[in-house]
């Protein structure tokens, strides 16, 4: 783990690090919240399939 | 050499970063090869705003800034040109990806700080851009593949870059340039089959480009051999994608040995349990082998030992994988194959399962292919993830309520996306004007308001405005039959169309349009056939 943002095959004049916060609760909360919410959800419940292949 | 600067724009902000550039991976791995110095600031991953962007712009003598993307980042674009036009003046800003590509006049014109565009592939264009900023020179129109500024005002196409031939001359992406450890790895997690909900050092790659179909909302960035350079109305050259009647492809893929010793990198050098493939459409390359191509990686994927074994504790080991699969191009056989070397889920673009909307979308899949692809996948221990799209232009009650009755059969949960005329997709160009329209003529507005196709933006569908459609999805969520019936209702009352008529204002001409490159569909689906086939296939007129 490093805080160090740059990353390559040379040395930087500067460094560019970053305090990488610990996840709080409300931040795992927040973010497992929105995962329900948005972006494309889509699986398939395998106990509701009821189709039959050689019908088709 | 070049002292150069990549960074990956932020995107999709609502979920956590979750797939490493692979295309600014690659490029990074290209350049440090040509002996350039070369850094990655991935913004994306580490989400610190821009006084970070601004430290990293200031931290050496940066000859060249590049960034790029899909279409989503150009919020995030615009403001790292500005931060690196701001902090680093001297560097040189190159821009590519899918977003510049699409409209590359367009984003010159939005985005002055940027000095060069990489119009398609990068792969030869990017270290020819850093050669020559390194010798000084700063004639980008003598490179294939650039767009960029003449000295007395205006813009340059020059020639078109030709696709590279022999990809496995490639070397692997610089993925060790990428907080893997710190970002990536914790948001290995693919909630679309148990391997990959349980998948916790993921990488992704991508095997293949392009796909022979002709989605018409679909977009290959350029590098499918979808992009043809024309004269626009202003008599300048420009780009063109797919239109009616003129579709182009050039279909590429990686050896299967060259996939192997990719997974194989990856697996010795950062020990991943999980691969996810980006390409567009796993199918198109397996049928266009001649049915080798799935069966060899699938091979490798034995013979390296990475075909996962189950322990008796119901974990296992080994490598699990997924990818993008095609309805009509999939087989049982090639299914069954690949979920005994490890594939855990496959994404199936079904879209719609009405007949009337299938047709017009150029995928070459009806419903019966969506079936009967969806219960295979299923039998061969696959999990299908069955994406689905509503807003089409021919959508209407009668194909909502068809796409309802299959996921009620079918046990599909699934909140669909809305049709989205993305740049560079067929359906930007024919409906230009229209999304136009929408945006009060402001087309950077569009651009700024595109995001994932699950919130709407411009509206496409001829028969439902926005409001309608994000009520009508909600319905069809919950299978609410008896409140699309009402609003049928009312919405007949409303454009006078009496029961019993379809429900439909799209013309007949427009249909008409969409039908007959039905065929270019059907060609391009037997073509992909052959036993023979050459993989270098662009050929203007036909769809491979
Ligand atoms: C990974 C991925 C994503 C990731 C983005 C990750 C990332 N940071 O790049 C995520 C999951 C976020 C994503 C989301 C979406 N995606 Co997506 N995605 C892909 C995918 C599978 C792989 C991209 C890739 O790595 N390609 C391979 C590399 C080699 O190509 P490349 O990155 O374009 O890079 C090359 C050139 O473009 C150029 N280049 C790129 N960057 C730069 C920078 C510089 C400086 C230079 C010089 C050149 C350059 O050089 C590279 C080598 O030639 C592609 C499909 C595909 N196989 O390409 C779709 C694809 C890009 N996505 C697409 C779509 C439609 C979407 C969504 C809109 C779908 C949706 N669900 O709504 C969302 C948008 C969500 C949002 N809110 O923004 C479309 C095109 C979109 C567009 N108009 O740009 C694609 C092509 C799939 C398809 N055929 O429909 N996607
Ligand atoms: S099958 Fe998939 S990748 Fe191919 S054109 Fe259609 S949407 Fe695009």
């Amino acid at each position: 783990m490093s805080n160090e943002v740059l990353r390559g095959n040379f040395e930087t004049r500067d460094k560019v690090e970053i305090k990488q916060s610990e996840e709080t609760l409300e931040d795992r909360f927040e973010m497992e919240a929105k995962k329900r919410l948005g972006g494309s959800i889509a699986f398939v419940s395998k106990k509701k399939v009821m189709w039959d292949t050689d019908k088709k | 050499m070049a002292k150069i600067l990549l960074i990956n724009p932020t995107v999709r902000e609502e979920d956590v970063p979750r797939h490493v550039p692979y295309g600014i991976a690659l490029l990074a791995a290209i350049a440090m090869e040509k002996g350039h110095q070369v850094q990655v600031y991935d913004e994306n991953a580490w989400r610190q705003g821009d006084e970070v962007t601004k430290a990293v712009c200031v931290a050496d003598d940066w000859d060249i800034i590049g960034y790029g993307g899909i279409t989503t980042t150009y919020g995030s674009v615009k403001r790292i040109a500005k931060i690196a036009k701001r902090y680093a003046p001297q560097a040189v800003q190159v821009m590519g990806g899918g977003l510049l590509t699409s409209m590359p006049r367009e984003m010159m014109s939005w985005l002055p700080e940027v000095d060069v565009g990489c119009v398609g592939e990068g792969f030869i264009t990017f270290p020819e851009i850093c050669e020559m900023v390194d010798r000084g020179g700063r004639e980008f129109w003598d490179i294939k593949g650039t767009v960029s500024r003449k000295p007395g005002g205006g813009l340059i196409m020059s020639q078109i870059r030709p696709l590279l031939h022999d990809l496995d001359s490639l070397p692997f992406p610089a993925w060790e340039l990428f907080p893997l450890e710190e970002v990536y790895f914790k948001n290995s997690q693919v909630l679309f089959s148990e391997e990959g909900m349980l998948a916790s050092r993921r990488l992704d790659i991508n095997a293949s480009y392009g796909c022979s179909l002709i989605c018409r909302f679909c977009y290959h960035l350029g590098i499918a051999g979808d992009m043809r350079y024309v004269e626009d109305e202003n008599g300048e050259m420009n780009v063109a994608f797919d239109q009616p009647g003129t579709y182009t492809r050039s279909i590429r893929y990686h050896s299967p040995e060259y996939v192997g010793a990719l997974v194989k990198h990856a697996h010795d050098k950062f020990n991943v349990n999980f691969i996810g493939f980006l390409d567009e459409n796993l199918m198109t390359m397996d049928k266009f082998s001649g049915r080798t191509w799935m069966n060899d990686i699938c091979k490798q994927w034995h013979d390296l030992g990475f075909a996962p074994k189950a322990n008796d504790d119901g974990t296992w080991t080994g490598i699990h994988w997924a990818g993008t699969s095609h309805a009509t191009l999939c087989t049982k056989e090639v299914l069954t194959t690949m979920r005994e070397a490890g594939c855990s889920h496959l994404v199936y673009g079904y879209e719609s399962f009405a007949p009337h909307v299938l047709k017009t979308i150029g995928k070459g899949a009806t419903r019966e292919s969506n079936l009967r692809s969806f219960f295979w996948t299923l039998e061969a221990g696959i999990r299908p993830v069955p994406n689905q799209i509503i807003g089409f232009p021919n959508e209407d009650f009668e194909s909502i309520r068809m796409n309802m009755h299959a996921w009620d059969d079918l046990g599909i949960q699934v909140k669909p996306h809305f049709a989205t005329p993305y740049p560079g997709s067929e359906w930007f160009t024919t409906y230009r004007e229209r999304i136009n329209g929408q945006y009060d003529g402001d087309l950077e507005r569009f651009i700024l308001d595109l995001g994932d196709a699950s919130s709407i933006s411009a509206v496409i569908s001829h028969n439902f405005n926005a409001v309608e459609l994000l009520g009508l999805r909600e319905a069809m969520l919950q299978l609410n039959y008896r409140r699309i019936d009402e609003y049928e209702q009312i919405w007949r009352r409303n454009h006078q169309i009496p029961d019993g008529a379809p429900s439909t204002l799209l013309s007949e001409n427009m249909t008409g349009a969409f039908l007959r490159d039905a065929d270019k569909v059907k060609n391009a689906i037997k073509d992909s056939e052959r036993q023979d086939a050459v993989v270098e296939t662009a050929n203007a007129g036909s769809t491979h």
